[in-house]
């Protein structure tokens, strides 16, 4: 762990998915995976038009969308604009894909059996280095803080979570924009050997950011981070989390999980259960990015039922920016209704034994229960690691009217 | 809050093993050979600065980079103490190009290759046991900026001991698209010369063992450590996708410094990226001119790329262990192929021809560079102080 519970908030998430354009909606389509015909793919142009763009690979356009559509969310960009508006010296990027440019290598590859490198088109030569996602979301936005890019297999989307969070703890930078994208065609078909319906074509990004910074911009955290593992098996992971078998109020599986038997189930049965992948295809270093999205739909939702319900909710407002945007998306219901589930009683109230920071501010975040908590894993007992994540609520803390505009620059500008 | 490098390792064209490597560079060796898995018919570059290992000449196969990785990170482990036993030990890998070369065989020719071997993390577990491994592919500066995350999870207290490595292989997509863009084509690599011609690919892997150094653990690094890092940038230029910009190097540079707490009359040795092309050898210069200021003829300056070529993701590192290797030793190897240096770095105390004793080196700072504007500098000293 390199930061405190509570210090690391998600200040915006943005999406570029086929039939699925909030937090919300992606987690009604992981619920209830939609029957009938698949939707269009994600048309790219109607996020960041179609000039300038040309040369670009579709994962990386992908990853601009998603990424415009979190920093805007986190009231970062101003809304008819695209630079940001703070010191671009404080906002990092950090990218995951693994499959993003296998196409331009490989077919630069063939095109030069065929013919001659001197036959190649010159404008590809960006794309042949695997971080080209990352650089054209630095470029795009004026993101001038390190630009991470991770390949890292089945964990790679949380990883990069996990890095965006490191940095902002490190105080490398104040926040991070974090995406995670993948895309299909014939050569990434060819090698993974699946077919292109059965894969991702789309992109999720959050912002990651230093809770005091939020607080000073007067923007609201949707969640925040809890702690991190990264571990050679499933439930080995999960007990790391989530010591002497606490249950979390959601858990977000790994990809294509399949039910062990009963006794080793490594996350109680009571405890409902999302797979992303069911929603949009195997997402290999997206998936971790697209569970934290998917989370935030949940963690709305579910303080939202608590509120309503007369609980102990975090304070009215919370979340309001990171509700079901798309009021008319109208997508099947969930079943089950994470914010409906009874609470699996007191043992499970249990708090996570994490280290509580001394600061008044943080130990708010780290006494929140499991069982408001969402666990998110990605990778298996077949990979190289399995890497989990908790997400939680946050406080009512970040809604205290925005800071006055001169202080807040004077102090950005300090670094 | 610095941190102690208590192991090294290093496979290149030029050699196996950093006292090899360090031997061969200062010995002016070359690692400059005929294209040797392409086929040469194919380019207009003929020369790379491969590691000739492949059994049947003429003949590519997959998983070459992670084969040097795994021996440049068992010689760091092993010199650190850390055995074959990294199951708890962080390893951050840099790499620009990962096993994409590998990936090109498969699809192309149909060469068999498990697409889940792109990154390095099976293989490190399966030789290391290593579990929280890391694989970030960022250009040509990976292995300097997964130093710095190592130095950050260090200082943070969250680890004891981290491995960071780098590594790559020509990739034949890289190679024909730079072939494609240079002018003339290049016959070697010769950084900071006024008649560069442009960049030519090397193989090479690059590891090293990073502890936390308590703080008032007294003076001197202790028995075995090879040197300290005092502090590691990294930024984005965020404005071009392959041309690099001087005022984001010279940042970079500059928070180095900053970082370390040092000036740039306390740098003794740079180990600049150079890497022969026109535009970054004259942003370089630019760069270390402008932030260095009247204190730029002070440091002794050399490229080491004109013997390994550019080693890609893991060329910071690899420039990092020789500059470690000349601050405890004093001698520090040449730039080959430097006759006159280009009009920005006239007053640069190049090390041209022969390795040199440069005396009482106590600091040194390498220069990282990539695609997509990705910079990183480190600081290094010696350990005995």
């Amino acid at each position: 762990m390199t930061h405190r519970p509570g210090d690391v908030v998600v200040t915006g998430v943005g999406l570029a998915l086929p039939g699925a354009a909030t937090p919300g909606a992606l987690l009604r389509r992981a619920a209830a995976p939609a029957a009938g015909p698949a939707p269009e793919p994600f048309d790219t142009a109607v996020r960041i038009g179609r000039r300038g763009h040309r040369y670009k690979d579709r994962a990386t356009r992908l990853a601009l969308c998603a990424a415009l559509d979190a920093l805007r969310d986190a009231a970062l960009i101003p809304a008819d604009g695209e630079e940001v508006t703070v010191p671009g010296d404080t906002v990092g990027v950090v990218a995951s894909s693994n499959l993003g440019n296998l196409d331009t290598a490989c077919l630069t590859a063939a095109a030069i059996a065929e013919r001659s490198a001197m036959d190649l088109s010159p404008m590809s030569l960006p794309n042949a280095s695997s971080n080209v996602i990352a650089s054209w979301v630095a470029i795009r936005h004026g993101l001038r803080g390190p630009n991470l890019m991770l390949c890292n297999g089945a964990t790679s989307g949380l990883d990069a979570v996990h890095w965006g969070a490191t940095l902002v703890a490190a105080g490398r930078v104040r926040r991070a924009v974090v995406i995670g994208v993948e895309t299909h065609n014939a050569v990434v078909e060819d090698l993974l050997g699946r077919p292109a319906d059965e894969l991702l074509d789309g992109a999720a990004a959050l912002v990651v950011e230093g809770a005091r910074w939020a607080e000073a911009r007067g923007v609201p955290a949707a969640a925040a981070l809890g702690p991190y593992e990264r571990r050679a098996g499933l439930t080995g992971c999960i007990e790391a989390l989530l010591p002497g078998g606490a249950a979390p109020g959601v858990w977000f599986t790994p990809e294509r999980y399949a039910e062990r038997p009963a006794g080793a189930v490594p996350v109680p049965e009571t405890v409902p259960r999302y797979d992303v992948t069911d929603a949009v295809g195997r997402s290999s270093g997206a998936l971790g990015v697209l569970q934290c999205a998917a989370a935030v739909g949940w963690l709305t939702r579910a303080e939202a039922g608590k509120r309503a319900g007369g609980g102990t909710g975090s304070g009215a407002g919370d979340g309001a920016a990171f509700g079901d945007r798309a009021a008319s998306d109208g997508g099947a219901r969930a079943a089950p209704d994470p914010a409906a589930v009874p609470d699996p009683g007191p043992a499970a109230e249990a708090l996570a034994s994490v280290p509580v920071s001394a600061e008044a501010s943080a130990s708010a975040s780290a006494s929140v229960p499991v069982s408001r908590q969402a666990l998110i894993t990605s990778g298996d007992d077949t990979a190289d690691a399995v890497a989990g994540l908790l997400l939680r609520p946050t406080p009512a803390r970040c809604h205290r009217p925005p800071a006055a505009r001169a202080p807040l620059s004077a102090m950005e500008c300090s670094r | 809050m610095s941190q102690l490098v208590t192991g090294a390792g290093a496979v290149a064209s030029v050699g196996e093993g950093v006292d090899e490597v360090f031997r061969a560079l200062c010995a002016g060796t070359s690692g400059l050979g005929e294209l040797r898995g392409f086929d040469r018919e194919r380019y207009r570059a003929r020369h790379a600065y491969e590691i000739d290992d492949r059994p049947v000449p003429g003949a590519d196969l997959p998983g070459r980079a992670t084969e040097w990785l795994l021996r440049a990170v068992g010689e760091a482990a092993a010199q650190a103490g850390l055995g074959e036993d990294l199951s708890e030990v962080p390893v951050l890998v840099g790499t620009g190009l990962r096993e994409l070369r590998s990936a090109e065989l498969a699809w192309r020719d149909g060469t068999p290759f498990d697409i889940g071997r792109l990154h390095f993390g099976t293989a490190l577990r399966e030789r290391f046991r290593a579990v929280r491994t890391h694989t970030f592919s960022g250009a040509c500066s990976a292995s300097l900026y997964a130093l710095a995350l190592a130095a950050d999870l260090l200082a943070s207290g969250a680890e004891d001991t981290v491995v960071v490595a780098g590594v790559d292989t020509l990739t034949e997509s890289m190679y024909g698209l730079l072939d494609r863009v240079n002018g003339e084509p290049p016959d070697r690599v010769r950084p900071f010369d006024r008649e560069r011609r442009g960049v030519l690919m090397g193989d090479g892997a690059a590891a090293v063992v990073l502890r936390r150094e308590e703080p008032g653990a007294g003076t001197g690094a202790g028995p075995g450590a090879l040197g300290r890092v005092r502090a590691v940038s990294m930024n984005c230029d965020a404005r071009h996708v392959t041309a690099p910009d001087p005022q984001g190097i010279a940042r970079a540079v500059h928070e180095a410094q900053w970082r370390a707490g040092v000036k740039p009359g306390d740098i003794d040795l740079v180990l600049l990226h150079g890497t022969g092309t026109q535009l970054n050898d004259t942003a370089e210069a630019a760069a270390i001119r402008e932030v260095f200021g009247p204190e730029v003829r002070g440091p002794l300056m050399t490229a080491i790329k004109s013997m390994t070529g550019h080693t890609s993701g893991g060329s910071g590192l690899l420039s990092l262990i020789v500059a470690l290797e000349s601050l405890a030793s004093g001698r520090v190897p040449p730039t080959l192929g430097l006759a006159e240096p280009l009009p920005e770095a006239e007053a640069f105390r190049f090390v041209r021809d022969a390795a040199r004793d440069g005396g009482d080196l106590r600091v040194a700072q390498i220069d990282a560079f990539g695609f997509g504007g990705v910079n990183a500098v480190a600081i290094v000293e010696r350990a005995d102080r």
